[in-house]
């Protein structure tokens, strides 16, 4: 339900924006024409999908035996992990320019492999050190692509 | 049909040049990692490898990532039968008896028919290409703005209805692909749209950066969510000894492989994503014809011959409508039409006549790619199988590294990366949510295409809606747009009934 209503929600947005755009006419439509239509297709689709979504829900006891019971916490610390992993790649992204490429790699390669359970630095540090070293050999001096050498000058 | 010979004759000596074959063998190479190695599907693959390609010319970039592509098809199979995990999704089926017989010690003759078959129907798929395209192409010179908006309609609506579990799920993931589309200036009026008065956004939104979100960064989100003791597998390696299979197996699956270059040809001429449906419908005519249906399943050759030939007749057939139509019909082909844009290079029905060389060459460097990857995939099978070894908890961090690197090596711009990781969030949130990744591509990449048709047609008819119907072509594409949507609806109405006639009947 919360993602029809988020979609239901993207195409109103779409919708509105778009009529502040010319929308021309029939013959000649203008900017905001095919977006104004997507928006509000968008809006009927997600609308049908949460009404059929709101009949196929089970009807809930009229009067309940047992109280419900709280929702689980995740015991194996998935949302956890997810949320560790697109932190690191978020800070990776954000000190690119700053720290350099070379060094970015590597921390962002050992971050990422000890969130995932590489937990001896003896394993995690040379494997994170040859995989930025062999990046920056395959991106930097063979295909010439001009990442950030930030301050270090790497 | 003598001058397409003499034309793809003239595509060999293009294909067959050293620099060629390289980027041919390294597209095969890739793609074959990429089919191998859970968490990098063909359309990350090719997404991430757009940018190495920047220096080449169009001939050779399509050649190395038109590899990369069949490749994939090649190497999704060998996970499938060694771990039980198909590397793509056009391998799923391949589990079910390729698995079994690996357990009954038999995985070499499975890997070598899996790899034979596949070179069979792509061979086949090649003959057909090279027959249909040219008088296609000339057909569809006369496709005007609202065959080629139905038609696109069309393909959203199949590809919505052969996706994933739900039609309306699809189809919301389309729109808002084509909602996408339309941020960036306007094709017909040059109007910034959406931009937010950023000069970023005047581009529209970077595609890759999508395919990469959505589809690396999003599979490897769903990996990483995973307990560590699921990111481990064991790997059983065959000896290359082991691979000859007996010609009482090769006797088993030359129907097979035959039926399913035909099932995998046609079903890649349609939109949809036609290798895994090519794959379910020969594993059901296989059964079917099969003079042992109890045999599938617990590990029948033939449900391995079969289903492994179709993925490859039509990964190539595939390619038929994006060359003729210029109209990808899968998310790989829109990626593909995505790089060929960026290339300089427009296809449809003026490709073949304005750039001869390339279409013919790159049809010559399938027939190439697929005998490197039958050399590839039958002595070197026990090396690529090797490469499962590398434990998932380091494998994910390395993909993630390349998407990072990959991502901003496209434009040289953080913002990409920034992007990419939105749209990898939102990739791994539509996962949870269970909505398809794939229309939502395919509507981002034809949005433009499609609001160009659309607003032509009613300018051509000066507002007359009718100019949809009043045209053959485009009245018969829209009425079987109208039965695909109707068919999932009578199909519900009908199940609903059933229980209720049987009650009555009872």
């Amino acid at each position: 339900m919360t993602a029809a209503i988020s979609l239901f929600l993207f195409g109103a947005v779409t919708a509105a924006l778009s009529l502040q755009l010319p929308l021309g006419t029939l013959r000649a439509p203008g900017s905001g024409f095919f977006p104004l239509v997507l928006g509000l297709l968008l809006m009927g689709l997600a609308a049908s999908h949460a009404i059929r979504l709101h009949l196929a829900r089970p009807k809930p006891a009229a009067v309940p035996t047992t109280p419900a019971a709280p929702a689980a916490p995740s015991s194996d610390g998935a949302t956890l992990r997810v949320v560790l992993f697109m932190g690191a790649v978020v800070f990776a992204t954000a000190l690119l320019e700053t720290l350099g490429y070379a060094t970015v790699s590597f921390l962002l390669m050992l971050a990422l492999l000890r969130i995932l359970g590489v937990r001896k630095w003896l394993v995690s540090g040379p494997i994170a050190l040859a995989s930025a070293g062999l990046s920056q050999v395959v991106f930097v001096h063979w295909l010439r692509i001009p990442l950030p050498s930030g301050w270090l000058g790497l | 049909m003598l001058e397409s010979l003499q034309y793809l004759i003239g595509g060999f000596t293009v294909a067959a040049t050293a620099q060629n074959l390289l980027y041919c063998l390294i597209g095969a190479i890739v793609g074959t990692l990429v089919g191998i190695l859970p968490g990098l599907g063909p359309i990350a693959g090719i997404a991430l490898l757009i940018p190495v390609t920047f220096g080449l010319n169009p001939t050779s970039a399509l050649i190395m990532l038109s590899g990369i592509y069949y490749g994939a098809m090649y190497g999704g199979s060998t996970t499938s039968i060694l771990i039980n995990v198909p590397g793509e999704t056009a391998s799923v089926i391949t589990c079910i008896d390729g698995y079994k017989m690996a357990q009954q010690g038999r995985a070499g003759p499975a890997l070598a028919i899996a790899a034979i078959g596949s070179f069979v129907a792509g061979t086949i798929a090649i003959f057909g290409l090279v027959l249909i395209a040219p008088p296609l192409a000339a057909a569809a010179l006369a496709f005007g703005p609202p065959e080629f908006a139905s038609l696109m309609v069309f393909g959203f609506v199949v590809l919505s209805n052969v996706t994933g579990t739900s039609l309306i799920k699809a189809l919301i993931m389309a729109v808002v692909g084509l909602i996408l589309g339309t941020i960036g200036l306007d094709p017909v009026t040059g109007n910034a749209r959406f931009t937010f008065d950023t000069a970023y956004l005047l581009g529209g939104i970077e595609f890759v950066a999508v395919a990469i979100g959505v589809f690396g960064l999003g599979e490897v989100l769903v990996n990483a969510a995973k307990p560590p003791a699921q990111l481990e597998q064991r790997v059983l390696v065959p000896r290359f000894r082991d691979l000859y299979p007996t010609l009482q197996d090769l006797r088993r699956s030359i129907g097979a492989i035959l039926r399913g270059a035909g099932i995998g040809f046609g079903v890649g001429l349609v939109p949809g994503p036609a290798p895994v449906i090519a794959t379910y419908a020969s594993y059901a005519v296989e059964k079917r014809l099969s003079k042992h249906p109890e045999e599938f399943g617990k590990g029948a050759i033939e449900g391995v011959a079969g289903p492994e030939s179709a993925n490859n007749s039509a990964t190539q057939s595939a390619f038929i409508p994006l060359f003729v139509l210029g109209i990808p019909f899968g998310p790989v082909t829109a990626i593909l039409l995505g790089a060929l844009l960026i290339h300089g290079v427009t296809p449809g029905p003026l490709l073949i006549a304005e750039h001869p060389q390339l279409f013919w060459a790159v049809i010559a460097s399938m027939y190439i790619g697929n005998f490197i990857l039958l050399l590839l995939n039958l002595p070197f099978v026990p090396l690529f199988a090797n490469m499962l070894r590398v434990p998932k908890k380091v494998l994910l961090p390395l993909v993630m590294l390349f998407c990072f690197t990959g991502m901003y090596s496209v434009n040289n711009s953080i913002l990409d990366i920034w992007m990419m990781l939105g749209f990898g969030a939102l990739g791994y949130v539509l996962r949870g949510w269970a909505y398809e990744g794939a229309p939502l591509l395919l509507g981002l990449v034809l949005g433009p295409k499609l609001e160009v048709a659309f607003r032509q047609s009613v300018m051509i008819s000066h507002g007359d809606f009718g100019i949809f119907v009043e045209r053959p072509v485009s009245l018969a594409l829209l009425l079987a747009t109208g039965v695909f949507l109707v068919f999932p609806l009578f199909k519900r109405a009908w199940r609903s009934l059933r229980p209720a006639t049987t009650t009555a009947v009872t």
